[in-house]
């Protein structure tokens, strides 16, 4: 090395007697090669990549590019410090951390008399710091949570279905009672909210047509069904996903997320999975022009269960 | 070298005082004047890193997270936090027109309009699948080698925080595109949220804002993602390195390697060489992938809609335990006392998962007070040598393993042309015996392992050769010329290498003494 | 029958087949039934909006009354080779006269063809479901046709004949059609089963819900209007153009995605991505570090 400047990073030139700082490569010369080699191919590549990006080539171009760039470099760079840096292995003392008895004691002093003592002397100023501040931690954490959102109050427990709501599809078009043959569905929302968060989350329902007349799932429900429609909350009661899988001949409405089975001919009692109540069934009438409306809101809260859910 | 070049060196040297080190030596002057560097800077290049392959797995960790720095910002440049409705329209005919959320119009945008964009979010999805992949293989290795044990749980509990901080940053990093899939994962966090007895309602409306879907999530999310679990993970990482410094590297046993020493290559230039190699081939192998796996194609999910739903939907990796728990579990829901607790959701996603994790934060504590082991250790275990705690640590993830597989009870369904019933109810069974399988076999291979002279050493032949009286004697063959080293002590490492003294008879080359 | 990359089938079967393997064989027979017989209801035939329908002379529909798609009737000309293909590869099953055969004992019942419409007979013919491999069976897969597409109108037309009925063989135009409707569509009516990516899937017992992937468009036209087996039928609550914009998203994208970030790994999803993460990806740098580390 002619340049003085540069010779403290310089391992070359070192005394060659000490095995330990002898590269582990048995023949540098040609391991040499072959670094320089896998680091002109990753130079390459990652001009490549420059000339890829400047064209604005496809992505797997990019991408292909500037990880063969990147990989071959760190192979070569790996490669120089595995084979023709010093071998080693060198040893390092581990001293123990911990201080020995009178400095742990000195701490400890310093803990206990200067501050406890302290504290203790001034049982009243104590106490009103300590009761301050757990004061202040717990009022700060009203703003911090309660302006996050608005109480829960009853919103869980209704849904935007009233007595006389159309049903209508995700288009807005009410659902005339010609329109779906034996074995059909659709999603149906009440008039007005098809478009809306709140109509997506919480109102969406399946239609589904059964049958040719009357449909009766369940005691108490006679008039619920007319001409075969029966009407389910589409919100599964494990965990709310869109319950959108009809089987028809089956006759299940399957959750798509935990596959849990709903029979649709008795009141959507689940049959097999996690789910554990029943969808359920908005009761619905044909009006004069023959279009579908609601009798009532659900008689329960839809979706998963909560705390406040109640016995229903 | 002519003399009008050997005089320039002498005197730039001159004009900066160079001593026997020339200018990086004047800087190093300069510095330890203000800051004091000298002694620390080189009691840090002096650290010895053990060799054993299995210390870079958190590098990997470590590297990919670096990883998704640059990548993450690289996407906020063009990613919109909100949940306003735009109409979308660009060069993916499909949505050309469709109304959805800035959110998802801009990650589509950003996917097909910005120059490397999609490269740049591939990047970003694939590093943290690997990222959390590599953290959880390299806890386990600290796990069976007994690396956790005093004084290092302190460590293991930074560890075990950042891994649930990277499940949990990959899941709102999964959800912030607003598509139909990341959707119906938001939906069922939040009813995961309602389930909690008492306070769960109040829980899931303050963390959205009111009722699902609400348009609070995403800028709430889009801030956690990008800056505040970010900025713990840095912290953590920072500590967590800090620490492994401070109190150095444990190591296997081995020729030389005691308690009271640490055995391998110098931080500088070995291992800094090794590892910076390392990180341009964790940034290697992610571009790769980013480049020829394609990761969540969202503009084939097409934007969320709380009444659409895709079947076969899973969440990332990470989460797939959990969404398997949720599948199996029996709809054991508790209604009383006017009260509903939905037990088929709360035991399997808040409260089996808290026992998992509870378990890995105390598991230092229980081993010290099962073993009544409370001293130092910095020698490491063979998983072998501790069956017990093996043993426990496979059926753990034997247990986890399985809820993964249940996560895909479709899947598999639909492969072997089975009842998708009788697969979950396979699955039941599977989930359930998988601890009390794997724990009794781990144990005894653990056992049997001990009885093994030289287990893990590669094994030579034996010759047996029929004499000419028709005896047959077994001879052992030498050992395979590549596994016969020399395996040199360790030796400090130097503190000065001595230089050749320069030849003062080069032209133009003179030592300056100071 | 689901066809995927061979990339998927790998990964599927390596997490599959670890665990899965021994206990399903065991509790295969135990929860494969499915509960009560399986029935074709087809007693109504569904009216679509009724400001779009055209009836013929005898009130019957012919067409939606737009121009999306073209309802074919099977040529009254193949009408006598239709009754001979008939009694030669269906009567067995479904009787003489074409209007079902109670089967006890068997999973299904043979069903009444009468009046099922053209484009149900054409369906489930052309698609090679039937004649039924196994008439057992739950449900039967897609396969090579043993009729060609002529037969099977031949089929078509003389069961038509017996009671003329809707809906006749569709033809989509679907170069017309607006595919961002047809993706809408498609997620809210179509992904719950075939999922987004139309790959299809098991559903509930031992039914499936078929790959959309090799499925010419009439032929899905035909399965939205007549909703063979357990799918669902779409016939009032879907117009021509609806239909028509389905077809086309998924003949043109779930058909032959774009796949712009490299190989599609199946349209699989986070399964086959985290199996990549995790062999490919972690797995190729420990591998590295192997390289980079000591071994003893």
């Amino acid at each position: 090395m002619s340049d003085e400047s540069r010779t403290p990073v310089a391992l070359a030139g070192l005394r060659a007697d000490d095995p330990h700082l002898e590269p582990s490569a048995r023949n540098p010369h040609v391991v040499e090669a072959v670094i320089a080699a896998l680091l002109v191919v990753g130079i390459l590549f990652v001009a490549g990549f420059g000339a890829a990006y400047w064209v604005n080539a496809k992505p797997w171009i990019l991408g292909a590019t500037l990880g063969g760039g990147l990989l071959f470099l760190g192979l070569g760079l790996i490669a120089w410090g595995k084979y023709l840096m010093p071998r080693g292995p060198f040893v390092e003392e581990r001293h123990p951390l911990a201080n020995d008895e009178t400095e742990r004691e000195a701490l400890a002093a310093v803990l206990v008399d200067r501050g406890a003592s302290v504290v203790k002397r001034r049982p009243l100023l104590g106490g009103l710091l300590g009761g301050g501040m757990g004061i202040f931690g717990i009022v700060a954490l009203f703003p911090l949570l309660r302006s996050l959102g608005p109480l829960p109050k009853g919103t869980l427990f209704h849904t935007d279905w009233r007595k006389g709501s159309y049903l209508v599809d995700q288009t807005g078009r009410r659902i005339h009672e010609g329109d779906l043959a034996v074995g059909s569905i659709v999603t149906v929302f009440p008039e007005g909210t098809e478009n809306t968060d709140r109509g997506q989350a919480v109102d969406q329902t399946v239609l589904i047509r059964l049958s040719n007349f009357d449909f009766v799932t369940q005691k108490g429900r006679a008039t619920w069904g007319p001409k075969g429609y029966v009407a389910y909350s589409k919100l599964c009661t494990h965990l709310g996903c869109p319950v959108g899988l009809y089987e028809q001949q089956l006759q299940l409405l399957v959750c798509p997320c935990h596959q849990s089975m709903f029979n649709v001919t008795d009141g959507a009692i689940p049959t097999f999975g996690p789910a554990p109540r029943p969808l359920p069934q908005l009761p619905l009438y044909i009006d004069a022009q023959g279009y579908l409306r609601a009798q009532a809101d659900y008689d329960q809260p839809v979706g998963p269960g909560f705390w406040e859910r109640g016995r229903s | 070298m002519s003399d009008v070049a050997g005089a320039t060196t002498t005197k730039r040297a001159r004009r900066h005082g160079a001593g026997r080190y020339g200018r990086l030596g004047q800087v190093v002057n300069e510095l330890d004047d203000r800051l004091g560097v000298a002694k620390g800077g080189r009691t840090f290049l002096d650290k010895i890193f053990p060799d054993h392959w299995s210390f870079m797995l958190g590098e990997i960790a470590l590297y990919s997270f670096l990883v998704l720095l640059v990548t993450g910002v690289f996407l906020t440049f063009y990613y919109v936090p909100s949940s306003a409705l735009v109409t979308y329209h660009g060069p993916y005919l499909p949505l050309d027109g469709q109304r959805v959320t800035q959110a998802y119009a801009s990650t589509v945008n950003l996917s097909f309009s910005v120059r490397a964009g999609l490269l740049m979010r591939q990047m970003h999805h694939w590093a943290c699948d690997i990222f959390v992949g590599a953290l959880v293989v390299h806890m386990a290795r600290v796990f069976f080698t007994g690396a956790f044990r005093k004084p290092r749980e302190l460590n293991w509990t930074i560890g075990v925080t950042l891994l649930t901080l990277a499940i949990a940053n990959g899941f709102l990093g999964y959800s912030l595109p607003d598509d139909l899939v990341s959707g119906t994962g938001i939906r069922i966090a939040y009813s995961i949220m309602l389930s909690i007895p008492v306070v769960g309602t109040y829980l899931a409306f303050f963390v959205f804002g009111g009722n699902f879907p609400g348009t609070a999530i995403i800028p709430r999310f889009f801030i956690l993602h990008v800056l505040i679990i970010p900025l713990v993970i840095l912290g953590l990482v920072g500590a967590h390195l800090t620490l492994l410094v401070r109190q150095k590297h444990t190591q296997f046993p081995g020729p030389g390697r005691e308690e009271n020493n640490v055995v391998g290559s110098p931080m500088f230039p070995v291992f800094m060489a090794k590892t910076t190699g390392y990180l341009f081939a964790v940034s290697g192998v992610t571009a790769l992938l980013g480049a020829f796996a394609q990761i969540n194609p969202i503009w084939q999910f097409g934007p969320y809609d709380a009444s659409r739903i895709s079947y076969a939907v899973q969440p990332d990796w990470y989460m797939g335990f959990l969404d398997g728990a949720l599948r199996i579990f029996p709809a054991w829901s508790f209604m009383g006392f006017g009260h509903t607790i939905p037990l088929e959701v709360t035991i399997p996603a808040v409260i089996f998962p808290g026992i998992v994790f509870g378990l890995a934060y105390a598991w230092p504590a229980l081993e010290r007070r099962v073993t009544g082991d409370h001293a130092i250790h910095h020698l490491l275990d063979r998983p072998s040598w501790r069956p017990k705690r093996t043993a426990a640590g496979v059926a753990v993830l034997a247990l986890l393993s399985a809820l993964f597989v249940a996560s895909s009870t479709d899947v598999i369904a639909n492969f072997f042309h089975v009842s998708l019933n009788t697969v979950l109810w396979a699955m039941r069974f599977i989930v359930i015996l998988s601890p009390f399988v794997a724990y009794p076999i781990t144990y005894k291979i653990c056992k049997e392992l001990q009885g093994v002279h030289g287990a893990g050493k590669r094994k030579t032949p034996n010759l047996v050769i029929r004499t000419d009286e028709g005896e047959y004697v077994a001879e052992p063959t030498p050992a395979y010329p590549e596994d016969v080293h020399d395996e040199l002590e360790p030796t400090p490492v130097p503190t000065y290498i001595e230089q050749p003294e320069p030849e003062s008879t080069a032209p133009g080359v003179r030592v300056v003494e100071r | 029958m689901v066809r995927r990359p061979p990339l998927a089938h790998v990964s599927l079967a390596a997490v599959a087949a670890a665990l899965a393997l021994g206990p399903l064989a065991l509790l295969a027979g135990a929860a494969g039934a499915a509960p009560g017989p399986f029935q074709t209801t087809r007693h109504n035939a569904g009216t679509p909006n009724s400001s779009q329908v055209t009836r013929n002379a005898s009130g019957q529909i012919v067409s939606y009354g737009d121009k999306w798609i073209t309802y074919r009737a099977p040529s009254a000309a193949l009408t006598q080779l239709g009754q001979a293909l008939y009694m030669e590869n269906c009567a067995s099953c479904h009787g003489t006269e074409a209007n079902g055969v109670p089967a006890p004992g068997t999973v299904g019942a043979y069903p009444n063809l009468v009046g099922l419409g053209p484009a149900t007979i054409d369906f489930w013919i052309v698609s090679g479901r039937m004649p039924a491999a196994d008439p057992t069976a739950v449900q039967a897969p897609r396969r090579q046709p043993r009729l060609t597409p002529r037969q099977a109108e031949a089929i078509a037309a003389w069961i038509n004949s017996l009671l003329p009925s809707y809906p006749y063989i569709p033809d989509p135009h679907v170069k017309r059609a607006n595919v961002a409707t047809g993706m809408a569509l498609f997620a809210l009516n179509c992904a719950a089963c075939h999922t987004i990516e139309g790959d299809g899937d098991a559903l509930a017992y031992a039914t499936f819900a078929p790959s959309l992937r090799h499925i010419p468009a009439y032929q899905v036209a035909e399965a939205i209007r007549t909703g063979p087996g357990n799918m669902p039928r779409f016939t009032g609550n879907l117009s021509d153009q609806q239909v028509n914009d389905i077809v086309a998203y998924v003949t043109k994208y779930i058909q032959h995605p774009e796949n712009p970030g490299g190989f599609g790994l199946g349209q699989l999803g986070p399964v086959a991505e985290g199996f990549v993460a995790l062999v490919i990806g972690v797995g190729l740098l420990a591998l590295i570090a192997y390289w980079i580390g000591e071994r003893a």
